[in-house]
């Protein structure tokens, strides 16, 4: 039985066949969920991802197609189930907290409002409690102007949770907050997710948002679908030139073991020191850039750098700043040269190399 | 960085504003001011004109509102064609205003002939004081409020929908609080506005002490009436400035504070 098969033999929990022709832009789509699963949504900009979760949140509607959750029909032909009746929570590149409502209050909106109904007084302490798991004791009575972006981008987190969704769509939640903030905000959104078991869509650009977050990949393209699987397995093997582009990095997906992670083949890499907890036997990955790897034919004698391995060359093709050399070991590490040292260290296919990558270069995160 | 040939009109455009009504406190008679002011002939009139701008105030936030909601979340040409047609009695001159009203609602007119029938005369009441000061304050309120809302966009209201809140309250606590300042804005607008209306008024519901007879038009009565002092109708009209300057005030500071 192939693997979406048997998805759907299981019972789904979002099911969603879409269809919508807006000028000469055409887009169809068939997605499914299954319960506490994570999906990201990749694709390059204007293929379409923004208009899916439109669709699935009720925010606009298809020309033809079927979406249900959990069984229950929200679009078929003759039927369109508002937005506020879907359980189908959003939350965007802004926070778009309630500007008039203190923090605490715009979470307690969600819970008089969402699944919960809870009357106002109880919404206000249970509020606070969700402010708590974001990490914002204390800040119930600010403004949303008074918060930092990263902070209301918290309180939108709380709020979107707060309200009980079956399904979360995250459209870009890390795009408009700056390199220091978006890594903890990706924890805390891989965090809640699995501590509340809400099954979620990520539409995102960014490769590290479906490393740490997702369970499966879907490749939007032109309004279509165009690759879907495990995370690892698209990103591997990237089947068009957004995926690859996008997986222009080299990404080792193993256990973490003492701060460092384990490859598949048993390569230990270590990493630049990071707030993810490396010390627990956890899922986790690490990311370096191929322009981090440096090749030579000798084993390295200066012992700085604390990533060195043998390998052979199994690939060399063109790539964006000058050569991509592959090299063998699971998964396979790509490293970019420029043409003229590989031509200095004589490389061509099978040539064994040992190759290095400074542990300041290598970004780590748990799974 | 303002070029200094601008300070030139921008002082005769001060001046204009400003020279009249400092003219007009020269020419009070401040010692007979509080005889003139506790008369029954300033009193009633102040009475009948913050009543009757309040009802139509009220009147004002209770159909504007809805209607700049409808405006501001229509399509683009329903949208076009709704400011349009309540943009008309903003640039109208009241007096036609007011036989407009007349035409509708006035004897023989298309719907009085039927109110008659039924035993309602508006015409010449406290009733189409307030119905002459709502058909030009209306305006004020709807562009104010609808300018807002469109300003404020869909965006949280949206928001608000997919955490599971119905169109109601989405509007009642989302919507309207965002739209506050527009909302105190047009509000105070349209009160001065029908604080201050004569010419529909006077066509359409006369100049009848006690009934109709609101602060313009007893101040015209006084200018126009005796002919022999004017004193009466400066009282009068300092009395309107001064309760205009209340407002603003009042309104500025509730203002500063929703704000910080």
């Amino acid at each position: 039985m192939t693997p979406a098969l048997w998805k759907s033999a299981v019972n789904a929990l979002l099911e969603a066949n879409l269809q919508l022709t807006r000028g000469s832009f055409t887009l169809d789509v068939q997605l499914t969920l299954v319960p506490g699963e994570v999906l990201a949504l990749l694709g390059p900009n204007g293929s379409g991802k923004s208009t899916v979760l439109d669709l699935l949140a009720g925010l606009a509607t298809p020309s033809s197609g079927t979406v249900s959750l959990d069984g229950a029909t929200l679009v078929a032909p003759g039927r369109f189930v508002a937005p506020e009746k879907r359980a189908i929570g959003l939350l965007g590149q802004e926070p778009l907290l309630f500007p008039h409502l203190s923090a605490r209050a715009n979470v307690a909106f969600a819970l008089h409002v969402g699944e919960a109904q809870l009357p106002t007084a109880q919404a206000q302490k249970q509020a606070d409690r969700w402010l708590d798991r974001v990490g914002l004791q204390g800040f119930g009575d600010r403004k949303p102007g008074a918060l930092s972006g990263g902070q209301q981008q918290r309180v939108a987190l709380a709020r979107a949770l707060a309200a009980g969704p079956r399904v979360l769509l995250l459209d870009e939640p890390m795009a408009a907050l700056d390199a220091e903030t978006a890594p903890f905000m990706r924890q805390l959104i891989r965090e809640q997710l699995a501590e509340t078991g809400t099954s979620a869509i990520i539409v995102t650009h960014d490769i590290v948002d479906a490393v740490v977050l997702a369970d499966r990949v879907a490749v939007l393209h032109n309004g279509a679908l165009i690759d879907e699987g495990a995370t690892a397995e698209v990103l591997a093997a990237p089947r068009n030139p957004f995926v690859a582009a996008l997986a222009g990095v080299n990404l080792v997906v193993g256990t973490a073991q003492n701060g460092a992670i384990v490859a598949p083949d048993g390569r230990i890499f270590w990493v630049r020191p990071t707030d993810a907890d490396l010390t627990q036997a956890t899922p986790a990955a690490a990311v370096f850039r191929p322009a981090s790897v440096v090749v030579q034919t000798e084993r390295p004698r200066n012992a700085s750098p604390r990533n060195v391995w043998s390998a052979r060359v199994t690939g060399i093709e063109p790539g964006n700043g000058g050569v991509r050399l592959r090299t063998s070991g699971d998964p396979e590490i790509i490293a970019e040269l420029t043409p003229a040292a590989v031509a200095d260290l004589g490389l061509q296919l099978g040539s064994p190399v040992w190759l290095s990558v400074k542990a300041t270069d290598v970004s780590a995160y748990r799974r | 960085m303002i070029p200094r040939l601008l300070y030139l009109p921008a002082s005769i455009g001060l001046a204009l504003l400003v020279l009249p009504l400092a003219a007009l406190l020269v020419k009070v008679d401040w010692p007979g001011l509080p005889a003139l002011l506790l008369s029954p002939e300033a009193l009633q009139p102040l009475g009948l004109s913050l009543a009757t701008a309040s009802v139509s105030t009220v009147l004002c936030l209770l159909l504007g509102v809805p209607l700049a909601v409808v405006i501001a979340r229509s399509r683009p040409r329903t949208a076009g064609l709704l400011r349009a047609l309540v943009t008309v009695p903003l640039v109208l001159p009241p007096l036609v205003g007011g036989i407009a009203l007349l035409s509708l609602l006035g004897r023989g007119g298309v719907l009085g002939s039927t109110l008659e029938l039924a035993g309602l005369r508006i015409p010449f009441t406290t009733a189409a004081v307030v119905i002459a000061q709502t058909f030009v304050a209306l305006p004020f309120l709807v562009i104010a409020v609808e300018g807002a809302l469109r300003t404020a966009g869909i965006r949280y209201e949206r928001v608000a929908a997919t955490l599971g809140a119905g169109r109601g309250t989405v509007f009642a606590r989302i919507t309207l609080p965002l739209v506050a300042p527009g909302l105190l804005a047009g509000t105070v607008l349209s009160f001065a506005r029908a604080l201050g209306e004569f010419g529909a008024t006077a066509l359409f519901a006369g100049n009848q002490a006690g009934v109709t007879r609101t602060m313009p038009l007893a101040i015209y009565t006084a200018f126009n009436g005796s002919g022999v002092t004017t004193d009466q109708a400066v009282a009068l009209s300092l009395l309107l400035i001064a309760v205009a300057v209340i407002i603003l005030v009042l309104v500025g500071t509730r203002r500063a504070s929703v704000l910080s």
